[in-house]
């Protein structure tokens, strides 16, 4: 053995080619092999670089719109005052003007001085700053008598100069704002008057008009979302569920079977935009269900979610093996309790991956509300109880973004931003939550 | 014990469990198995051998209707139970899945644990009416096929954690905790070591004082060792059946001697 590894090893005569040296042909299929890998490469680079610009412009553009400026004011809440505005026939005019001199007084306090009138101080505030006053007066009348601090919301055009978007040269054809407003709010950050916090109202509260893009928030269409989601989840996974167990356990095969699979697999393809105009006309025109509720919004995009659910659930029940469903019935089992005692839970968590991604696609759509009026302005309150979270007019996070994205002060544009943040973090909680639930049910077999 | 045994098996060695008359099974347009005929015996070991494709498996899945589960399959002929027409309309096929039990090829436990494998038949056959006696079931049916030992310790773990030879045996056990009358083994060793598929084969031995067990195997050595009677299939034709000594001794058609002399298959 020892002498057998100890001769040198035989060297053909004349031998054609060496394995050491890669020939013609070898060299050419690994370049190919090599150009290709590089083009993989490239083509990931490229789609990373544009995720990395989307997230960076998103939360570039979004951020601001989580904080807010506001402005403290000490405001005397005088009897006579408030009863005068009161009686007055337009009320909130009146607590604006109450507003306004406690501005003036505010400013004089801290040692700012200016030759402004309280109507033109008033612009630095929120719309909404006389009727948030009154609902506070109105809701707490043991406040009166006392004087009061108060937190309102600086106007978009001051937010947006704090923000760094609205300059001094923007505001020269500005009709609410002009230089020297700016230069009373650079007085008043310094004098704690003005100060930029996290805009919880922007999470929580309602849509707000034109006017007063401060004051707008995606609480309210967030509600609407859940309320879809919870009709959505209801309605297509009971019947996703059962449609897909029967065609894939149950029924025979033929014809009619494959007709059925065919269309299931077209309708998971037809555009968003027909299930609007179907649930449309079925749901409200024929079934007289209220517009722009999210009842109705839940039950189109149950019509748009259900294709979904059904592949996918057909797909997880295709991969379990056979073999288990030949067990279960060889040890007598019937077909459906070898269905529903080996079967389903084996493809559980495929089924719960479909339908949340299912859930996630029918989340972020747009298109189908359009149709069903659940896009626009709709200045509600939050529901009151499940009756009016389903059936009160309402909106949905995507509507929301879109409603705000084309209204033209640039403030709603910051906003628009913000609520894509927001969504995209429920479509990636949602996305992270069917994975972990993939990773806990996996099993092997 | 031994003797009795013995003489026991000995009287019941001619009744006929299952017998099966000019059966066929076509699969879409494939005629798969062609006027079959054959007697199954009680308490004895019948082998089916042939090569590959000769429908031995297919005839096996006749025998508890297992190929209803398959839609383009299409059975015809007469297969009786102890008398009784298995294809009768009357007949629910899940009854007589309980009565004809069956082991695959593969092993195929549930991916649960290895009391839940083997108590689930019981379970879904109302067999026990209480925990106590279903404990006593598993106990029972692990201990017949040898397993008990092995097991007794780790019943709660899953039974796909078991090894191959060990997976066949749970398998095995929890066909046999139906107490079904007549057990079917479609090639219960070719995914077995020779040590895992001698503790089967002993097995089978054993389950032959109580069952009728038939078994599909391309061995043609362990259908010698196992089995009292051989049938041997061809090209979907029952070709020869007869005492597993004669047919491996003294075959009467030319394709049986060509297969077990290995010139065919």
């Amino acid at each position: 053995m020892t002498d057998a590894t100890a001769q040198p090893l035989p060297q053909p005569e004349g031998k054609k080619s060496s394995i050491l040296v890669a020939d013609a042909h070898t060299a050419k299929r690994n370049a190919a092999e090599g150009r290709f890998k590089a083009y993989g490469i490239i083509a990931i680079l490229i789609g990373l670089l544009f995720l990395v610009a989307l997230l960076g412009s998103i939360i570039f553009n979004g951020a601001p719109a989580f904080t807010q400026t506001r402005v403290t004011l000490d405001i005397p809440l005088n009897e006579d005052e408030i009863e005068a505005a009161e009686a007055s026939i337009v009320k909130t005019a009146k607590y604006n003007d109450l507003v306004g001199t406690a501005v003036a007084k505010a400013l004089a306090d801290a040692g700012i001085e200016t030759d402004m009138e309280p109507d033109s101080l008033l612009r630095m505030l929120s719309g909404s700053a006389g009727s948030n006053f009154r609902n506070r007066v109105l809701d707490n009348p043991g406040l009166v008598g006392s004087t009061q601090t108060f937190e309102f919301l600086a106007s978009s055009r001051v937010d947006g100069y704090l923000k760094g978007r609205v300059t001094r040269d923007a505001l020269v054809d500005d009709k609410n704002l002009d230089a020297a407003h700016l230069d009373l709010v650079d007085q008043m950050r310094e004098a704690g008057l003005v100060n930029r916090g996290f805009n919880l109202d922007f999470i929580l509260g309602a849509d707000a008009s034109d006017t007063r893009p401060e004051a707008a928030g995606m609480g309210v269409s967030m509600l609407g979302s859940f309320f879809m989601m919870l009709v959505v989840l209801a309605c297509a996974l009971p019947i996703g569920i059962a449609a897909s167990i029967y065609l894939e356990e149950f029924a025979p095969q033929n014809r009619w079977t494959d007709l059925i699979e065919v269309n299931i697999s077209n309708l998971a393809a037809v555009p968003s935009i027909v299930f609007g105009i179907l649930g449309l006309s079925a749901f409200i025109q024929v079934m007289h269900l209220p517009q722009s509720a999210p009842l109705v919004g839940g039950l189109t995009l149950t019509l748009m979610t259900l294709p979904t659910i059904v592949i996918s659930t057909r797909a997880s029940l295709k991969s379990v093996p056979p073999s288990i469903r030949d067990a279960a019935l060889g040890v007598g089992a019937s077909k459906m309790q070898a269905v529903f005692h080996h079967v389903l839970p084996l493809a559980m968590p495929g089924i719960l991956t479909g339908t949340i991604i299912g859930l996630a696609q029918a989340l972020g759509e747009t298109a189908p509300l359009l149709l069903i009026g659940m896009v626009g302005f709709i200045a509600s309150n939050p529901p009151e109880g499940l009756t009016s979270g389903f059936m009160d007019p309402n909106s949905a996070m995507p509507a929301q973004i879109y409603e705000w994205a084309k209204r033209s002060d640039p403030a709603f544009y910051e906003r628009a931003w913000g609520g894509i943040i927001i969504l995209l973090l429920f479509l990636m909680t949602m996305n992270i939550i069917a994975i972990l639930l993939r990773r806990k049910f996996e099993r092997r077999w | 014990m031994n003797d009795m045994r013995l003489i026991e098996r000995a009287v019941n060695m001619d009744d006929i469990k299952i017998s099966a008359r000019k059966v066929q099974v076509y699969y879409g347009d494939n005629h798969a198995i062609k006027d079959v005929n054959v007697d199954i015996q009680d308490k004895t070991v019948t082998a089916f051998i042939g090569p590959s494709g000769c429908g031995k498996s297919t005839f096996l899945r006749c025998l508890n209707r297992m190929n209803d589960t398959i839609d383009i399959c299409r059975v015809e002929g007469d297969i009786h139970l102890d008398g009784e027409d298995i294809n009768d309309k009357r007949v629910d096929p899940v009854q007589l899945r309980a009565k004809v039990g069956m082991v695959f090829q593969k092993p195929n436990p549930f991916p649960k644990s290895i009391y839940d494998n083997v108590a689930y038949g019981p379970k879904i056959h109302g067999m026990a009416s209480n925990k106590a006696e279903l404990d006593e079931i598993v106990e029972n049916a692990l201990r017949r096929a040898a397993l008990w030992e092995e097991a007794k310790d780790r019943l709660d773990t899953p039974g796909t954690g078991l090894s191959g030879g060990q997976q066949q045996r749970l398998c095995i056990a929890r066909a046999v905790a139906t107490e079904p009358e007549v057990l079917l083994m479609d090639e219960p060793c070719s995914a077995l070591d020779p040590i895992a598929t001698s503790q089967v084969e002993e097995l089978i031995d054993e389950l032959r004082t109580d069952y009728s067990v038939v078994i599909v195997t391309h061995s043609m050595q362990q259908a010698a060792r196992v089995s009292q009677k051989t049938a041997f299939f061809h090209l979907g034709h029952l070709v020869e059946y007869g005492e597993t000594g004669k047919i491996f001794t003294n075959p009467e058609d030319e394709r049986t001697e060509s297969y077990i002399t290995g010139r065919i298959g």
